[in-house]
């Protein structure tokens, strides 16, 4: 009985001051609102720099020699065995609903020359249909094809590096590498497609051949330097890794592959994404600090107008515990209403951007970099339920913290006191 | 049965001092007095005589320093704050000079207020609000908040609100300090009314002569201490 007596009083109380019960609701849906517009925002922008990232790089999940990716040196390379172990795994049943696109490559480092000069690249061997679903690089073309599953010589090659060796479209070139022989290879290719990426380092650097051209002229067979895999959302990274680690163990305990997650391959987009997080983190906390004092103003100045209410209360009855119940429950009404609305607000603002995006090309240059990974001018937000859920709780817990105070202090009047208390 | 039991309040050697930073006041000096069910008394005496601290320990709305108090047959003296809590809201009626009515209630749901605590069921709340209500002349206001009601009107609801729990005692603390003449000749014959009629326990802590002829019982207090205390026809 008593609790439905304090709920009603502390409703009746919010709507007695309702011009500030107002403005501090609002303060709380703003800030709520904004919260879970900023954290989709920054979620999104993550998950593009992460997509990026990894389709350029090595995939959410790769497995590759243990030491390949210290020394990039073909003799680390993957056997065709466990190449085969891996690409039948992913296309189990229990993990092909997780897989988006699977691409075994054999990357290299070598030395491309042309009559204009010779310039130091990253050749990378690929299957066309895989990398196209792998990587965004056949969406990248601004000049001839993407490559083919029947090409043979055929080379798909960065701007910067047709500059620097004054390639034009159908030029030959002629790329030299270490093959499996530890003999210095070389291999003779036509350029039948030029791509632009928008990273410096990629356009100057990387060639893109058929996998089969790379394995022929190395001397590999079936074996890769490493097989990529997409997922299809991005927080089941961990459970595929752990998934794959735990099938391959006995490839990994031998020493013949080795299973990383993007976090581990990437470590300077990871510390990017954690770098953005921690800015965006302490912006939130200040904003919510400044708003939780908002609250505790509010409930403060009700609760010190109210001194003699508190002491009448108690007089008629009241534990001195119900009487900070009342306090309590007005902050926690307050908030939970505003959160409630400030989730909707933040909902509804958000989804205003989730089809085009929200482009910040206006402010950004077209060809921004970080960490390796070409920035998208649009940013797509990225709903997610745990962060509504998080946003929520969060709102909460602060009104709740800012109630107490003004709670303390309407349960320890002294009745004698608060009768003398002129409003 | 002894006394205790019997009567509605009784002090015995009550001292109440207060620490006002390095100094201390005696309020309340060595007090024992026992009021019976069914009295209609009047605690009297000039600004600073202690009828008012002496009114809130017997309500234990402040403890004692020394001494004991015992209301309706308990001692309040060394009651946890829950246990003072329930025999406040069973026990004991309170009216206010500042009638002190919660501001976000209507008048009725203000008189209902002690009785909703006690887990008085709808219908009887209702009921013996109402009955009261007419009593006292309040029929038709029972959906007005305070701020709508008189001065008057509102001591009238705090006096209801006091009764309807029906409490072996009715503590009223200058009741009627900030009403016109005609409005506390009114209250007083409402409160002397119900004392009759239903037997309720008055005291009052005042110093409106026209209390102290109304009442039954005068005790005047000086200086924190009992100075007379007689009975009057």
């Amino acid at each position: 009985m008593h609790i439905r007596v304090i709920i009603r009083l502390a409703l009746r109380n919010l709507r007695r001051q309702l011009r500030r019960t107002v403005l501090t609701a609002s303060s709380m849906i703003v800030g709520g609102g904004l919260l879970i517009f900023t954290y989709a925002l920054g979620d999104g922008s993550h998950e593009n720099w992460i997509d990026a990232g990894v389709r350029t790089g090595s995939g959410h999940v790769t497995v590759e020699g243990p030491e390949f990716r210290f020394t990039k040196r073909i003799e680390d390379r993957l056997s065709t065995n466990v190449r085969g172990e891996v690409e039948q795994l992913l296309a189990s049943p229990e993990m092909a609903s997780q897989v988006l696109a699977v691409s075994a490559r054999l990357t290299i480092s070598g030395l491309a020359s042309s009559p204009a000069g010779a310039r130091p690249v990253q050749i990378m061997g690929v299957q066309p249909i895989d990398e196209a679903s792998f990587s965004s690089f056949d969406e990248q073309l601004v000049e001839g094809r993407y490559l083919e599953d029947g090409d043979d010589l055929a080379a798909y090659v960065g701007v910067g590096l047709m500059d620097s060796l004054d390639l034009r479209l159908g030029s030959r070139l002629v790329v030299q590498a270490q093959d499996a022989e530890q003999e210095i290879a070389a291999q003779l290719l036509r350029v039948v497609g030029v791509f632009r990426s928008g990273i410096p380092q990629v356009d100057q650097s990387v060639i893109q051949i058929p996998l089969h051209l790379g394995s022929e002229w190395l001397g590999v067979g079936g074996d890769v330097t490493n097989v990529g895999v997409v997922v299809t959302d991005s927080d089941t990274v961990a459970g595929v890794a752990a998934r794959l680690d735990s099938e391959l163990a006995d490839f990994v305990s031998r020493g013949d592959a080795y299973v990383m997650d993007w976090r581990e391959s990437t470590p300077a987009l990871a510390s990017a994404v954690a770098l953005d997080e921690f800015g965006n983190h302490l912006v939130w906390g200040v904003l919510f600090i400044i708003i939780a004092f908002g609250i505790m103003n509010t409930v403060l100045m009700s609760t010190l107008h109210r001194y003699r209410e508190f002491g009448v209360l108690q007089a008629l009855g009241l534990t001195p515990g119900q009487t900070g119940a009342i306090v309590l429950a007005e902050g926690l009404t307050l908030t939970a209403v505003s959160g409630f609305l400030g989730v909707g607000l933040g909902l509804w603002s958000t989804w205003y951007f989730v089809g085009d995006g929200l482009d910040v090309s206006g402010m950004i240059s077209e060809d921004m970099t970080f960490s390796g990974v070409l920035i998208d001018p649009v940013i797509v937000p990225l709903f997610r339920l745990a962060r509504l859920a998080q946003v929520f709780v969060f709102i909460l817990a602060i009104g709740a913290l800012a109630s107490v105070y003004p709670a303390v202090r309407a349960a320890r009047i002294d009745m004698a006191e608060a009768m003398k208390f002129e409003r | 049965m002894n006394q205790v039991e019997t009567a509605a309040v009784r002090t015995e050697g009550v001292w109440k001092i207060f620490q006002q930073e390095a100094e201390e006041v005696t309020a309340v000096r060595d007090v024992s007095l026992t009021i019976d069910r069914g009295e209609f008394t009047a605690l009297a005496g000039p600004s600073g005589s202690g009828k008012t601290t002496l009114l809130n320990t017997i309500g234990g709305l402040t403890r004692v320093t020394r001494g004991n108090v015992w209301v309706a047959g308990q001692n309040v003296t060394d009651m946890s704050n829950q246990a003072l809590a329930q025999l406040r809201l069973n026990e004991i009626g309170f009216i206010f000079q500042a009638y002190n009515l919660l501001p976000v209630l209507s008048a009725m749901e203000n008189a209902e207020f002690p009785m909703l605590l006690q887990g008085v069921d709808a219908a009887d709340r209702r009921a013996r609000v109402r009955e009261l209500f007419e009593r006292t002349g309040m029929s038709g206001l029972e959906d007005r908040r305070p701020g709508k009601l008189s001065g008057g009107q509102q001591q009238r609801v705090a006096v209801v609100r006091a009764v309807a729990s029906r409490p072996a005692l009715v503590l009223a603390d200058e009741p009627t300090a900030n009403l016109d003449s005609a409005s506390s000749e009114a209250l007083l014959g409402m409160m002397a009314e119900l004392n009759r009629d239903l037997g309720v326990t008055f005291v009052f802590a005042t110093h409106d002569e026209h209390v102290m002829e109304r009442s039954k019982r005068l005790v005047r207090m000086v200086d924190g201490r009992i100075d007379s205390d007689e009975l009057r026809t």
